[in-house]
Formats: structure tokens, C-alpha cells, sequence
């Protein structure tokens, strides 16, 4: 981590969103640019978050705060960021499929990309293949995630999958879920799968070389 | 299943699953709607699928069904994959005919207010699922348990089904808010578990009235996917004994059901007093190595499950499947104090020559004499 971002990193980190917002304002007032605030501070301090709880060092609560915070300091950027033309990591569109409302694992997958640089596009719950389609035609992602906690809805990742490529789209799927597992995955054509949020974050990067 | 559960020796080991309501709407074929709001039809599939699969005991996981629910219809009407009815407030349910159903609101309810004040007392209803809860009716709270032993009889166990404080919680603020309230505000936190507690405690001491023979408390979201062990000795500890306690002051026993990884936590789940916790998902959907679970409770706790439900029961061969359950069949004899069970619930789609061949590893083991249950049974409050 770079040592001039120390305490912005130890706010993030900390969870304190307030703290964290005061300090990403006055980097800029004090004429830090968007992008070295971004990338030299909170994206390895959200990354230190990611890892710990990677290693179960840090739970949900921890995880969930820090992105709290990680979503204050970018109320700050983004105007900043979109003026100067700042690409992100890659883009991902993240859903549950349809006849699931269970939204805690997709939401966090959401909140540990959006902390590792990613855009995350998420449409939501019980989404039918057409949304999927529909969100890939419209967002251009470079990675696709399905979620689903029931092994009931897991087997619709597939009509998913296979919707999206009868329909021409190549777009890489992860899939994601208490019962998916990698054999799974490579049954229905994913391009990969992950146990936990912090590993779906490594697997985006994989998927996504340039980022 | 008595001795199983307060250290006895059993002539066998005790058989009992939970089903997930797909399993059971897929084994019983009625209408989903029906067997989710009718007293009547709920108890009798309970029963049937107790014979059906030779389990020692029933978990009646719902209770209060209102017996006049019928007279809240507006509409009813088939849908893609289940049915829908239109209620008479104008929110609509959507009832798959292999899931929990899935109720939308006439509007989204506004965020509740952090506030320990807001918590009624009484607690009239059931946080069955995200945006799911089942209205429990005051004048008929226990009735289902009173219908479902007299459907049963006595051989069979029965269970009842509270759930924790920390549920409560999270339903009330919302999943993500109600986490970060235990880090921003921790001793409002710690004050509305309180009153979830005492109203929970409430629910289980009238089920205590009734002729059952133990109480599950379901908490799902108190494993090492969501809290670190601090957090569980800070929020879900005092709170679930708060309920375990009101539990077994009657005599009956409490056990804990919190899915997921809980392998790192079994000796914080043993300071609650429950007399036995269910679940203990093995890798890779939770934690838990039975042979060290049982080491870590020392005998002073059953267990009841450890049987993966989608890896064993749903997607291994039938050699894969026997050899995983007559493990757990050993390390239970060798250990005692084990009730062979599905982990967490048994999924919709598993065929149910899975759950026979269960129950016919266990039979093969060795035969079942007969043992009372409930009121008639003489040694429970020597448990």
C-alpha cells in the first residue's frame, strides 16, 4: 500500500464511511488526482479487505462496511473519474436466476468487485434468460455472473447459458451458489465458478486478462 | 431418538430428516398453496411422509396456519409453475410447486427504524425466507402440533420449530443493514436481540405446552459465511440461550440448526446449553469433520445430520451415497448421541429411493424396537 494514502486506507478499511469520504475530499481539494486516489488507495485497501476475508480474518459485517465506505470516497471520485475518461477493470453483470429472491451471495460478489475496480451491473433477482440477454445486449460486460442458493434454480443457469448462445452471445458465465459446484459448472458450459466472494474476484481477473 | 438425545444407548440409530417444502410438495402431490396455508393438509403430509420414509420423528417447521385462511382469498389462479393467489390486502403469492413460495407485497415496506422500541412484544409471525413470513395465528398458534401428534400417534417424535433472535433481526433491518448495525451500533444491536429473544422465548414456552418432544431453534445465518467467532459470542450466544433456556426449563430439549461452516464455533454453540445441534454440513458446503465434532462436544451434546444434501444425496451414486452414510452410521455408534439426518434440508429434486435406501442402511444395521414419544413417554424428564 502506498504510505501517503495510510490513513484513507486505515478508514476504509476500519469502515468508517464518514472518515473515509472526509479524507477522499481532501486528497482532491489538496489536488491528488481521481485516479491515484483510486488506485493507490482505496483499491489495495479494499483489496487488504478482500483477502482477509479470503483468509476468514474478516467476516460480512467487516466486508460489508468497508464497501459502505469504498461507496462514500466514490461518491467523491466518480464525477472526477467520468470527466477524465477513467476506464474500469472490466464491466460485469451480476443477477440471480429466475425462481431464486436470494440475493446475499450476489450482492457481496458485487461489493468485492466494485472494490477491486470492477463496474458491476446488477439486475437484480428471479432474472428469466431474456433479462440476462436483454443485460448482456444492453451493458456489453465483459464477464456474466449467475447466482443461485437452491438447488432447485440451479439447473436454470443452463437454459441461461444456453439462451445466451443461441442467441449469439459468447459472453464468459460464472456461475455461484451454495450447491454449484466445479464439476457443475463445466457441465452447463460455465467458464468457471467460485466458493467464495473473494475467489469470484480472482476468477474475473482471470477471465478478464487486460484488467 | 430419546436415548440418542440424552446420551442413552438406542437399539438403533435414530432416522429423521428435514425436507425442504420442494421435497415435500414434490413427494405429496397437492396443491403447493394448500399445503402451505391449511392446518389440515400440512399435518397429514407431515404424517404421510413420516410413514413414507420410516423417520423417527416429524419437525413441524411451521405453526400457527390459520384454519379460516380460505376467507383471505381474492383470486387463485394458475401460473407458470405453481399457482398464484391475490389476497384480499391485494399482495400476491406465487406458490412453485417445488419451492417456498414467494410472496410480493402490495408495496415494499420502508426501512424500520434502528430502534429497540419498534419490537412488539409478541411475536405473530415467522421469517421463513427473504421477504417470506408465515402469519402465525394467536388463537391457534399450536394447534398444527396438537393435530400433527394426533395424526401420528404416539411412536413418533415430535419436533418443534423456533426461529433465533438473530433471524428476527436481520429480517426486521434487512440482511445487509442488520449486519453493519452489529459493527456501527453494537449495544442497540445487542438490545433489540434482546427483545427478539424474549419474544422468541415466548413462542417456545407455549410450544412447550403442547405434547412434543423437542424444539428446534433455526438460525442460518449464525455460521463462520457471515459472523467471526466474536461476533457469535457477542450477538447470537446470549440470545439463543436466553431461548434454550426457556426450552429445557420445561424439561424439553433444545438444539441448535445453523447450516453453512460452523466447524470453527461447535464449542460456542455448546456454551448456549442446547442439548444438541443439527446440521454440521460437511465440506464443501460447511465445516464440519464429524469425528472432530464429536471430540470438540465430548459427548455432552447431540448431533443430528452431517450428510451432505446436494453432493450425497442429490448428485453421488448410490455406492458413493452408502459409503457416506454408513461412515456417519459408525463414528455415531462408536461416539453415541447421533441421529442420522441430511445436513441441512433434503433438496426438492432428490428421488426418494435416496431417502429409502437411507432408512434400509440404517434397518440393515440393526432393527428397530418400539419407543413412546411425547406425553406417554416416561423417562423425559429424565433427559
Amino acid at each position: 500500500m502506498t504510505p501517503e494514502f495510510d490513513e484513507l486506507q486505515t478508514a476504509l478499511i476500519g469502515g468508517n464511511h464518514v472518515r473515509t469520504a472526509e479524507m477522499t475530499q481532501s486528497f482532491v481539494t489538496s489536488g491528488a488526482t481521481p485516479q491515484d486516489i483510486l488506485e493507490k488507495g482505496l483499491l489495495p485497501a479494499m483489496q487488504v479487505v478482500g483477502r482477509r476475508f479470503r483468509d476468514g480474518e474478516v467476516f460480512l459485517p467487516e466486508v460489508l462496511v468497508a464497501a459502505r465506505a469504498m461507496k462514500s470516497a466514490m461518491a467523491v471520485l466518480e464525477p472526477l473519474l467520468a470527466a477524465a475518461k477513467y476506464q474500469s477493470k472490466g464491466k460485469v453483470v451480476l443477477g440471480t436466476v429466475k425462481g431464486d429472491v436470494h440475493d446475499i451471495g450476489k450482492n457481496l460478489v458485487g461489493v468485492m468487485l466494485r472494490g477491486a475496480g470492477f463496474e458491476v451491473v446488477d439486475i437484480g433477482t428471479g432474472c428469466a434468460a431474456e433479462k440476462f440477454v436483454d443485460a448482456v445486449r444492453k451493458h456489453q460486460p465483459h464477464v456474466l455472473g449467475l447466482s443461485a442458493l437452491l438447488t432447485t434454480t440451479m439447473t436454470y443457469m443452463k437454459t441461461v447459458i444456453d439462451t445466451l448462445r443461441s442467441s449469439g452471445m459468447d459472453v464468459p458465465v460464472i456461475v455461484g451458489g451454495a450447491p454449484v459446484n466445479a464439476e457443475f459448472a463445466q457441465q452447463i458450459g460455465a467458464a468457471g465458478t467460485a466458493r467464495t466472494a473473494g475467489d469470484a474476484v480472482e476468477l474475473v481477473h482471470r477471465l478478464i486478462p487486460q484488467a | 431418538m430419546q436415548l440418542a438425545m440424552s446420551g442413552g444407548r438406542p437399539d438403533r440409530t435414530p432416522f429423521m430428516c428435514q425436507m425442504s417444502i420442494g421435497h415435500m410438495l414434490q413427494q405429496l402431490n397437492v396443491a403447493a398453496a394448500d399445503f402451505w396455508c391449511d392446518p389440515r393438509v400440512f399435518a397429514d403430509g407431515l404424517v404421510r411422509l413420516q410413514r413414507q420414509y420410516g423417520f423417527d420423528g416429524i419437525l413441524v417447521s411451521l405453526h400457527g396456519h390459520d384454519p379460516e385462511w380460505r376467507q383471505n382469498i381474492r383470486e387463485r389462479f394458475p401460473t407458470d409453475g405453481g399457482e398464484s393467489i391475490r389476497w384480499n390486502d391485494g399482495s400476491v403469492t406465487f406458490f412453485p410447486l417445488d419451492d417456498l413460495p414467494h410472496h410480493t407485497p402490495v408495496s415494499e415496506p420502508e426501512p424500520r427504524e434502528i430502534d429497540p422500541s419498534l419490537i412488539p412484544k409478541e411475536i405473530d409471525y415467522i421469517p421463513v425466507s427473504q421477504g417470506l413470513h408465515f402469519h402465525v395465528h394467536p388463537k391457534h398458534a399450536f394447534d398444527i402440533l396438537h393435530r400433527v401428534r394426533s395424526l401420528a400417534g404416539s411412536d413418533v417424535a415430535i419436533h418443534a420449530e423456533v426461529t433465533s433472535p438473530f433471524d428476527y433481526f436481520l429480517d426486521w433491518l434487512g440482511h445487509e443493514r442488520g449486519l453493519m448495525v452489529l459493527i456501527d451500533d453494537p449495544l442497540t444491536a445487542s438490545l433489540m436481540l434482546k427483545k427478539f429473544a424474549a419474544g422468541v422465548a415466548v413462542i417456545a414456552d407455549g410450544m412447550c405446552r403442547e405434547d412434543i418432544d423437542a424444539i428446534k431453534i433455526s438460525s442460518p445465518f449464525a455460521g463462520a459465511g457471515f459472523l467471526s467467532r466474536s461476533h457469535y459470542e457477542e450477538f447470537i450466544l446470549p440470545h439463543e440461550r436466553t431461548v434454550v433456556e426457556a426450552i429445557q426449563r420445561t424439561g424439553i430439549p433444545a438444539y441448535l440448526h445453523t447450516c453453512g461452516a460452523i466447524g470453527d464455533r461447535l464449542d460456542l454453540m455448546k456454551r448456549t446449553g442446547a442439548r444438541g445441534l443439527e446440521c454440521l454440513d460437511p465440506p464443501p458446503i460447511g465445516s464440519t469433520d464429524l469425528e472432530e465434532a464429536f471430540r470438540i462436544l465430548g459427548g455432552s451434546m447431540f448431533v443430528k445430520g452431517n450428510v451432505d444434501p446436494v453432493n450425497t444425496l442429490l448428485l453421488a451414486s448410490d455406492a458413493q451415497m452408502r459409503e457416506d452414510v454408513c461412515r456417519r452410521i459408525a463414528l455415531g455408534k462408536k461416539y453415541g448421541r447421533f441421529i442420522l439426518s441430511t445436513a441441512c434440508s433434503i433438496a426438492p429434486h432428490v428421488p426418494k429411493e435416496k431417502i429409502l435406501m437411507m432408512r434400509s442402511i440404517v434397518e440393515q444395521d440393526q432393527p428397530r424396537k418400539r419407543t413412546i414419544f411425547g406425553k406417554k413417554a416416561v423417562h423425559r424428564h429424565d433427559t
